[in-house]
């Protein structure tokens, strides 16, 4: 099969064909390699090229002494149909090889919605979706990012989940896969390695580790297409400590692990060299937490001819004073995250701020010039009473008479996620949503509101707390082109409620609240943090106690005590884990 | 420091055809900016070269005269070039830079460009100055500068090639 030659025919009938042509400068054609694996994003090149977990694992496999890693991305619905009607299977952009032609397909699953994605790529690429109908001569197929913290929905696609960090398991899953042997032995070994969940054969799996801060890629692929983010990355810190008890992240990317502010300026240059890039992002879960941040800001001043930007949205000054530091004169836009309106809420979801502290915080926003600002709010929360909602109003008003020309507030419908706190909690239904929503349209003449769809809440939720019975869920919406669902152009919720229908879907169920004694799908996926220690936290939620961030002293969620990690922060010690026992720590028996 | 004025001469091919104008000036920045040479920016708040190039191209067309300007604070000579080549993706290659005068304008200079049409069959248009090479037939027409460009497929043909940049030299 010559892609290549095919391809000429229809790259010139496509929007943007960039994405397709591969051959980005810094990626890597390695041949002559024992074992060949493709990652694949299952969203569009745009999306997955700014996502930086992928090119950790690429840059990890490609300096191996015996395995080669190539990628692919799921085309536009134009191109799809251009590669059907020549017979142009789903191909990889370094060699231009069908994927079935390799070893390991490795997907990565970044949020729930890319699910349907996922079967398109693997029917692109004449791969049966179901993994028992995947014999030897298949690749093997395997999954790895945050959302395999509940491989149950996707569990009859995948052969083996990897949950955490990958830098190393990669390796050992590919050392096993080239020993050789038939599918199912193959799987047997991969299921002893530490992440690795094989559906059918582990009954548990646990997270994998990396106790300090990897080795980071310099030699970023640059694309050619304006990707979402289009620049270099170096990854500042993992794992977040703050605790927020909606947020999944911070609880599955524990401890926090720091790197000091001399290797990020090394890396900076570097990336800058090697790549080109004018912009450096400064990637991580909070970045205004990095204990070294104001020496990391006053070294890389030293980088002449690239700015820096930083993803932060906490809602504090200091957050306020790096955007001030990264943005030089050219204030546009500051984005903010205070989640909640009220004071009470704020502290139900643990966010660890005053509203005094917020408004101090916008106060100085507003003084260093920033005129435009966007919020970001979620409806739905645990205990979320009409009064709380009518606060987010009342906070958009007292924003826009501080004297922001533009205020905008995005309004999103709570989900909650596996392994959290609030994983016990119930989500809102889209009529009750929509109810919230209207007690404060009466604030549209101070901010932009923007209202997600809450159906598409629903649809993620059912995805994210689902069990292996909402695979059906999947495949169907796939088969009825239900593919990009993420993308507005492409959402269609009416047909997502009707397979919901179709195939029975017990909506409440998902949807309400449970219990500590409740079974999950999730529950065989061991992150580190104790199920017991996420009700406990769902208690105190319930009540609005606060819980401190582990850094300042360790709380006893369990996962340094159970896999021998602890914070670790680039300027100073942090306290040591508590010694509690296991017992002690995971509360109620559990 | 001393500024220089450099006009650069650039082809672009193979699967790089199918940038975009805007994709194509940010992949030749890039690939700029990682010889380290030092290269003027523009003012603002984004980073950025100052880059003027000739006429942009529509997506999909081979260009072998390609142009643009850019002013640096240091020699570039031919084994700096060399060096700069090696920096470029597969596809993109710098062919000469040569040192022009601080009134230097590419529009001026240019006065249009000559394009190559390839056809698979002997196209129906009898218009076009023809030869027939093997088993393809191609057609030179002459574009004046910033006036339309004839677009892939337009003809019929299977391939468009810019070839060649005439210039007056009113510089
Ligand atoms: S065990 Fe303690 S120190 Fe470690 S992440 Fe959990 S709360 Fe923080």
């Amino acid at each position: 099969m010559n892609v290549l030659k095919k391809l000429v025919n229809v790259l010139d009938k496509v929007q943007k064909p960039s994405r397709y042509i591969g051959g980005e400068y810094n990626s890597v054609r390695k041949k002559d390699s024992k074992i060949n694996l493709c990652l694949v994003f299952p969203d569009l090149y745009d999306v997955g090229m700014s996502h930086f977990g992928m090119s950790i694992l690429y840059d990890v496999v490609n300096s191996s002494s015996f395995a080669s890693c190539e990628r692919a991305y799921l085309p536009w619905l134009d191109m799809q149909e251009e590669m059907k009607k020549e017979g142009i299977p789903l191909y990889s952009l370094e060699s231009y090889r069908p994927l079935d032609k390799f070893d390991v397909i490795g997907f990565t699953l970044q949020y729930e919605m890319s699910y349907p994605n996922v079967l398109r790529a693997l029917k692109l690429a004449n791969i049966p979706i179901h993994r028992n109908e995947r014999d030897d001569t298949y690749p093997i197929v395997i999954a790895g990012g945050p959302c395999t913290v509940n491989p149950a929905p996707m569990e009859e696609f995948i052969d083996a989940f990897f949950v955490g960090d990958g830098e190393e398991g990669i390796i050992e899953m590919l050392k096993i896969i080239n020993e050789g042997g038939n599918k199912r032995h193959k799987l047997e070994k991969l299921s002893t390695i530490q992440g690795v969940y094989v559906p059918g054969i582990s009954e548990k799996a646990s997270k994998r580790f990396v106790s300090r801060m990897p080795n980071a890629p310099t030699a970023q692929i640059v694309p050619y297409t304006n990707t979402i983010h289009d620049r270099g990355v170096v990854e500042i810190l993992r794992g977040c400590t703050h605790g927020c008890r909606f947020c999944q992240a911070g609880m599955i990317y524990r401890p926090v692990r720091e790197r000091s502010y001399q290797e990020i300026v090394d890396l900076s240059r570097k990336i800058v060299k090697f790549t080109g890039y004018e912009e450096i992002s400064l990637l991580s879960l909070s970045s205004a937490d990095h204990s070294q941040i104001k020496e990391l800001m006053s070294h890389l001043k030293e980088i002449k001819n690239v700015s820096f930007s930083i993803p932060s949205t906490r809602v504090d000054a200091l957050s306020v004073e790096l955007a001030n530091a990264v943005s030089g004169v050219r204030k546009s836009g500051i984005t903010l995250a205070p989640e909640a309106g009220s004071q009470r809420l704020m502290d139900v979801i643990n966010k660890g701020i005053t509203e005094e502290q917020i408004f101090e915080a916008l106060k100085h926003a507003k003084n260093s010039g920033w005129s435009r600002i966007k919020l970001y709010f979620m409806l739905g929360l645990p205990t979320e009473s009409d009064e709380d909602v009518m606060a987010i109003g009342e906070m958009l008003q007292k924003v826009k008479k501080m004297g922001f020309k533009n205020v905008s507030a995005t309004l999103g419908v709570f989900v909650p996620k596996p392994h959290t706190p609030f994983q016990f909690a119930s989500q809102i239904e889209p009529e009750e949503a929509y109810r919230r929503y209207k007690l404060i349209s009466w604030a549209h003449k101070y901010a932009k509101i923007n209202f997600t769809d809450p159906r598409k809440a629903l649809i993620e939720g059912v995805l994210s707390r689902g069990d292996s019975s909402i695979g059906k869920v999947i495949e169907k919406a796939e088969k009825k082109n239900l593919v990009f669902p993420d993308w507005n152009e492409t959402f269609n919720p009416d047909e997502w409620m009707k397979i919901f229908e179709e195939e029975n879907v017990n909506l409440k169920r998902i949807s309400a609240s449970k219990d500590v004694k409740d079974v999950f799908p999730w529950d065989k996926i061991d992150v580190g943090v104790l199920k017991g220690y996420l009700w406990l936290e769902y208690q105190k939620a319930l009540k609005g106690t606060l819980t401190q961030d582990c850094r300042n002293g360790c709380t006893g969620c369990g996962v340094c005590q159970r896999f021998g990690v602890k914070n670790v922060l680039a300027g100073r010690k942090a306290p040591d884990p508590l010694k509690v026992s296991v017992e002690k720590v995971s509360g109620e028996g559990i | 420091m001393n500024q220089i004025k450099y006009l650069f001469h650039y082809k672009k091919y193979g699967m790089l055809r199918y940038l975009s104008h805007l994709e194509t000036m940010k992949m030749i920045d890039r690939a700029l900016r990682r010889t380290g040479i030092e290269l003027k920016q523009t003012e603002g708040f984004h980073q950025r070269t100052k880059i003027s190039f000739a006429q942009a191209l529509p997506t999909g067309i081979i260009d072998l005269a390609g142009l643009f300007v850019v002013t640096t604070f240091e020699e570039i000579d031919v084994s700096r070039l060399k060096e700069a080549n090696k920096l470029c993706p597969r596809g993109c290659e710098f062919v000469k830079a040569e040192k022009v005068d601080e009134k230097f304008k590419l529009s001026r200079f240019v006065d249009g460009y000559e394009f190559k049409l390839i056809f698979l069959k002997e196209p129906e248009d009898a218009s076009f100055d023809i030869e027939k090479k093997g088993e393809i037939w191609i057609a030179r027409i002459f574009r004046s500068f910033n006036s339309s460009i004839p677009k892939n497929g337009e003809y019929g043909q299977f391939l468009t090639i810019r070839s060649q940049a005439i210039t007056g030299g009113a510089n």
